[in-house]
């Protein structure tokens, strides 16, 4: 894309299950549908396992021999780079034991920076930017954040922050609408307990707006603090309390309880989105925003449906080039 | 006409080859699986798809023109929602006749008069929008013409010459696309029905993928009839028609025994066109105008409209374009 902004896309959409989105001739359409709609820079997402041949640095490289390999397989879709990789460390994995790990459990914080180094690694190798990580995990499954929690959970990304900036790659902690970090107060505190050096901010505006904090005042507000942007739209936004159902990812975001809402995140102009996209999108031009731009789907519809009625968002109403 | 309409108009002399968009298509709402035409959201979702991937103009039917009266208000409004979406205008119509042996046969000349009339009231439909071809199949389909013989491909051709006549009055092209189940599809046969009409009013409109299934090589095709060729379908196929494949009721593209499914986006693998060599004879005979994509039936076995037709549009800028553009 041609435009001040910096924009990638997410390709997380197009990996529903363990099975899908392993032969390199899907992930080549879907790259060659992204370079097609204008986008030369893509997101990833961490993931567990052999078949899960985009989410494990030492899995992707046993598929295409070496960070450089990699680069060159997504170049032969006329993709240049990668962005940003998506990492949540309270996600069990099978190369860590299924360990169950909290960013609040200071016992688990050793573990945690010994296991981003691995992700920050290859995003230097790559020259990727930002490691993109959730600061915590479901609200539903922990109790109420204490006093102290929110320094632990600042503590251990500080340290992260700092195994990351040593390799040159930034880390931006992503608020998502089910966390525990979850009211505009908590996110602020959460960013006061951390180094602005070392942590920045991965602002999610579907998410945000979901969790009931409006994203382009929260920008207006800390755009110094962020280093790394997901756009997306919602329809909805949470009643106050759907997010601590529980098994809210499912209950609440797949709609099997509550309101039964079976589909949270919408694409860029969608009818009756809550997202205030162009004000946001002036909001970053008009503060010389320097990070990526990622367009994200999230699990919406049909991936490359949505990525081309997103790129038309883009070219049309937001006047971004192609290139 | 907004600035970006200028600015687009502006553009695109400077490029000899246009891209079109002919309107298969398929999308899964809440209704189901539905075509664009289902609904004014359902065809925004399809202009704006066409739109952000590259392409600058759509093809469609003739079959729609009723729906664009009830639904827009006619072809010129119609035309001007395409253009609300950044398109510059359709630019070819398929004629899609239903041909019937007892009153619309170009081989059977008690009914060319019938079909003249089709023409001349069809042609009307369209004034007023700016067409470049009105596309047909032109002959019947294979089981009702044969045996084929070279009588009935001069009757074939002297109802083409006439409607094409009619056609020109219009500042439109005749030009005939050669399914590989009508019957004029074989190369022999479709030598003899051009050495029939008359180049001024007859065109050829190469479409890759269902001459190659009728074992006829359309690089080759083009090459010898590159003055009259008016425009292309650019898709692929990955098999040959064989034994009676194209001989099946009521349409052999969904019938045929041995083939599922023809039709493939530029660039899949094992596809039999060689567009490459096609687009260098594109450039080598100096062709300027449209090339229209196509995708019929690309949903079929999994196949997804959307990803088909961007994938197609990256083999046109990463592969095509580098040739010619």
């Amino acid at each position: 894309m041609r435009d001040t902004l910096r924009w990638a896309y997410a390709l997380n959409q197009w990996n529903i299950r363990m099975d899908v989105f392993v032969r390199h001739e899907d992930q080549r359409r879907a790259l060659k549908t992204l370079s097609a709609l204008g986008f030369d820079h893509i997101e990833l997402a961490a993931g567990t396992g052999r078949w899960d041949n985009l989410g494990r640095p030492e899995v992707i490289e046993i598929n295409h021999g070496s960070p450089d390999g990699f680069l060159a397989f997504l170049r032969s879709c006329s993709v240049n780079g990668v962005s940003s990789m998506f990492w949540d460390p309270g996600q069990p994995v099978e190369e860590e034991g299924w360990a169950f790990r909290s960013t609040r459990n200071r016992a688990d914080h050793a573990a945690i920076v010994e296991s981003a180094k691995p992700f920050v690694d290859f995003l230097a190798a790559i020259g990727a930017e930002q490691l993109v990580a959730r600061p915590a995990g479901s609200a539903w499954m922990q109790p109420p954040l204490g006093r102290d929690d929110i320094a632990a959970i600042g503590d251990v990304w500080n340290s992260v922050g700092k195994v990351a900036a040593a390799a040159g790659v930034g880390l931006a902690l992503h608020y998502d609408c089910l966390s525990a970090v979850h009211t505009a107060d908590e996110l602020r505190r959460l960013l006061d307990t951390t180094d602005p050096e070392l942590v920045g901010l991965a602002l999610d505006t579907a998410e945000l707006t979901i969790g009931g904090i409006d994203p382009v005042a929260f920008y207006e507000e800390r755009h110094g603090r962020v280093t790394h942007v997901h756009l997306k739209d919602t329809r909805y936004a949470d009643t106050g309390e759907e997010y601590r159902m529980p098994g809210a990812e499912t209950t609440m975001l797949r709609g099997g309880a509550g309101r039964r809402i079976e589909r949270w995140f919408f694409e860029l102009g969608t009818e009756g989105g809550l997202v205030d996209v162009k004000a946001f999108v002036g909001a970053l031009r008009r503060h010389g925003y320097p990070g990526w731009v990622v367009v994200e789907s999230d699990h919406g519809g049909n991936p490359a449906e949505l990525a081309m009625l997103n790129s038309w968002y883009l070219q049309h109403e937001l006047s971004v080039a192609r290139p | 006409m907004t600035a970006d309409r200028l600015a687009q108009r502006s553009e695109t002399p400077q490029r000899r080859i246009k891209w079109s968009y002919m309107d298969h298509w398929r999308s899964n709402g809440p209704a189901g699986p539905v075509d664009q035409w289902h609904s004014h959201r359902t065809m925004s979702s399809f202009l704006k798809q066409i739109k952000a991937v590259g392409f600058d103009a759509i093809d469609t039917f003739d079959f729609r023109l009723w729906q664009m009266y009830g639904d827009y208000g006619g072809p010129a409004k119609y035309q001007e929602m395409v253009q609300d979406h950044g398109l510059e205008r359709i630019v070819n119509i398929f004629h899609a006749a239903d041909y019937d042996l007892r009153d619309y046969a170009p081989h059977v000349p008690e009914t060319h008069e019938n079909i003249l009339e089709d023409f001349r009231v069809t042609m009307g439909h369209w004034s007023s929008i700016e067409l470049d071809n009105i596309i047909v199949m032109p002959a019947t389909l294979y089981y009702d013409m044969e045996p084929v013989t070279e009588d009935k491909l001069k009757i074939s051709a002297e109802l083409w010459n006439r409607v094409g006549e009619i056609t020109a009055g219009h500042g439109v092209k005749l030009t005939c696309h050669h399914e590989f189940f009508c019957g004029i599809q074989s190369e022999p046969d479709i030598e003899v029905f051009y050495s029939y009409t008359d180049p001024r009013y007859v065109s050829l409109f190469v479409d890759t993928a269902q001459h190659c299934i009728a074992s006829v090589d359309p690089v080759a095709l083009y090459r010898r009839h590159a003055h009259r060729v008016s425009g292309f379908h650019f898709k692929d196929t990955r098999n040959v028609a064989t034994g009676d494949d194209h001989r099946h009721r009521p349409d052999s593209e969904i019938m045929a025994p041995t083939t599922g499914k023809w039709f493939y986006e530029m660039g899949t693998p094992h596809g039999l066109v060689d567009f490459e060599a096609m687009m260098t004879a594109v450039r080598d005979n100096d062709y300027r105008g449209w090339i229209s994509v196509e995708h019929d039936k690309a949903n079929k076995d999994g196949g997804d409209y959307s990803e088909s037709t961007a994938v197609a549009r990256w083999y046109a800028v990463n592969v095509l374009e580098k040739i010619y553009r």
